[in-house]
């Protein structure tokens, strides 16, 4: 009864505008010190500090800081000018170039708000100007940045792995089919919409051009071979191919490319520390929510409850599905995540369902989440550099959505899909 | 004040960067070492630490520009009154809860005595004071900003001091 007390409390909480990692903290903190007294809190602050100390976290800000370094040279407008390059024949050639930017983009950088930021800018003004609607351009790239996060590496995979000690690897690997689906997927999508509003190819192909093209962006081309060979090849961890890829794009911004701008470098840097803080903080009270669940046994008692109704996976991860769906709509991704693990891992394994595959499930829940107003923060993103309103641009944005959700599904109930790569390298 | 304010914000944001530039140099050179066979012994212990200093520091720098996550929808949505009462109960919510957390983070560190890292001649007083500092440095932030976030949030005008 506390405990249901404690959730009521938290959610209405963070609806009067208390910040979510306070608000954690805080129901926390007056749970603990309700059940066991005031020394609880001294417990609370050993628990504070263990919890931000998480080592595989530590990929998070340095994939932040190599998204920083990245969107501060031309790496970026590289890999676009080569999208057009390779896509942009095809009808409606610059959602085309949308969509495969943000799968390259994705490979480096991990971070779904990395991605609108560094492709946005530039791929929102010049759709508006080949006749796209800027509702749908806006929609489009905020819906293929969160497509993103499902194709390694990715920062919401980092932080349920370290929360539910899953193999962060094979996170990244199970992630791979999933997100090409959903991107080809996105493809027909964009197909559809330039058919039908008369939009034209970009230019026509041309070996010479897609070579040139790719000669310019070869480096830049180079830093997933880089990343992702050194993860998948077994000779970094995630954490230490983080290290790489930013040293990588130092190398690449100042040394190769010599383009890195340090102006807007120091902005990116102090916008990547922000982002990092706000996410381990609420790691690190989320830490002594866990603790306090811990004493409540609310997992132990929700998975019981739960199994006494039913054992069959797919009906527990239809529940799940609808929980998160909704939790997504008023939570961030990073909240929703720290929130939800503790709780329902007892009860996803306890019905036999593979952490990976969770996990799989859980982060394209964060990128239905991301889509979805009232709290949807790359949609929010992509809106304020399209200058569009967030409502009317949830309305173009609904068949894209409807590719995550069949995504959602597809992965739910196959599990070959995510799983085949995993079982191929890794078991 | 001013001056004061952009001092304390330009220390916030050195610390935190020089923490998070120290954080990828030591992860580089543990991949450095561990492939010359030369494994650094102190890295993870090390690096953990240097996360948790980043989180504080950066948390408190996050207080500053009041960029913490969170859900203001029902709040900028309110008649003027009931702004004014939800902004003052947030308010007081996370000062209550960065105080309390920054006392027992400061009573804690007396139980560590002379212990220190595994791996490091580091006491463990000095790792864990982060937290007290961090803090009392993210309600320093909170108070240096209080005034612009009302202005924006609760009187729904430009905020005259920018920290962003």
């Amino acid at each position: 009864m506390s405990v249901l007390f404690g959730f009521v409390a938290l959610f209405a909480l963070i609806l009067l505008n208390v910040p979510i990692a306070v608000a954690i903290g805080l129901v926390a903190i007056v749970g603990m010190v309700a059940d066991n007294g005031f020394v609880s809190v001294y417990n609370a602050a050993l628990t504070l500090f263990d919890g931000a100390t998480n080592f595989p976290l530590i990929a998070i800000p340095l994939f932040i800081l190599a998204g920083c370094l990245m969107n501060t040279t031309s790496i970026s407008r590289r890999l676009i000018d080569f999208c057009l390059a390779l896509v942009g024949f095809i009808r409606g050639g610059l959602a085309m170039v949308n969509v495969t930017v943000s799968l390259f983009f994705a490979e480096i950088s991990g971070s779904a708000v990395a991605d609108v930021a560094a492709t946005g800018s530039v791929l929102i003004p010049a759709m508006k100007k080949r006749g796209f609607k800027p509702q749908f351009a806006a929609a489009l790239t905020s819906s293929t940045a969160s497509l993103a996060i499902i194709i390694p590496p990715s920062i919401p995979m980092i932080l349920y792995g370290a929360l539910s000690d899953t193999s962060i690897v094979q996170l990244f690997i199970a992630g791979v089919v999933p997100g090409l689906i959903g991107a080809s997927l996105m493809f027909l999508v964009c197909y559809r919409y330039a058919l039908k509003y008369g939009i034209p190819k970009e230019v026509a192909f041309s070996l010479r051009n897609l070579a040139r093209s790719g000669k310019e962006a070869g480096w830049a081309l180079l830093l997933p071979v880089i990343i992702l060979g050194g993860i998948f090849g077994g000779f970094v961890t995630a954490t230490e191919g983080a290290g790489l890829a930013v040293v990588a794009a130092l190398v690449i911004g100042t040394v190769i490319y010599r383009d890195l701008e340090v102006s807007q470098l120091y902005d990116a840097l102090m916008e990547g520390v922000t982002q990092t803080a706000t996410v381990m903080l609420l790691v690190a009270t989320s830490a002594v929510l866990g603790l306090h669940l811990t004493e409540t046994e609310l997992p132990q008692k929700l998975t019981l409850a739960v199994t006494q109704i039913t054992t069959d996976p797919i009906l527990v991860l239809i529940i799940i599905n609808v929980m998160l769906f909704v939790l997504g709509m008023f939570l961030h991704g990073a909240a929703a995540i720290i929130l939800t693990v503790p709780i329902l891992m007892p009860l996803v394994n306890q019905v036999g369902i593979d952490p990976v595959h969770f996990g799989i499930i859980l982060t394209l829940n964060i990128a239905l989440g991301q889509q979805t107003p009232p709290v949807a923060s790359v949609l929010a993103t992509s809106c304020a550099i399209a200058k569009t309103d967030i409502w009317s641009t949830t309305r173009a944005n609904l068949p894209l959505i409807g590719v995550l959700l069949l995504v959602l599904l597809l992965v739910t109930y196959i599990p070959a899909i995510p799983l085949t790569l995993v079982e191929m390298f890794y078991r | 004040m001013r001056s004061l304010a952009w001092l304390f914000k330009g220390m916030l944001e050195g610390i935190s960067l020089g923490l998070l530039v120290l954080l990828a140099v030591i992860v580089v050179l543990a991949v450095i070492y561990r492939t010359l066979g030369m494994s650094l012994i102190w890295y993870d212990e090390l690096a953990s630490v240097l996360l948790a200093w980043l989180t504080y520091f950066g948390a408190a720098l996050a207080a500053l520009k009041r960029a913490h996550l969170g859900f203001t929808g029902i709040l900028t949505g309110s008649p003027l009154f009931t702004r004014k009462v939800m902004f003052w109960f947030s308010e007081a919510c996370v000062y209550g809860f960065v105080l309390v957390c920054a006392y027992a983070g400061w009573y804690v560190l007396r139980i560590f005595g002379n212990e220190s890292l595994v791996s490091l001649p580091i006491p463990l007083s000095v790792t864990q004071s982060v937290v007290p500092i961090g803090f009392v440095l993210f309600a320093i932030a909170q108070l240096a900003s209080t005034r612009s976030a009302y202005e924006e949030l609760v009187l729904q005008t430009t905020s005259r001091e920018d920290f962003h």
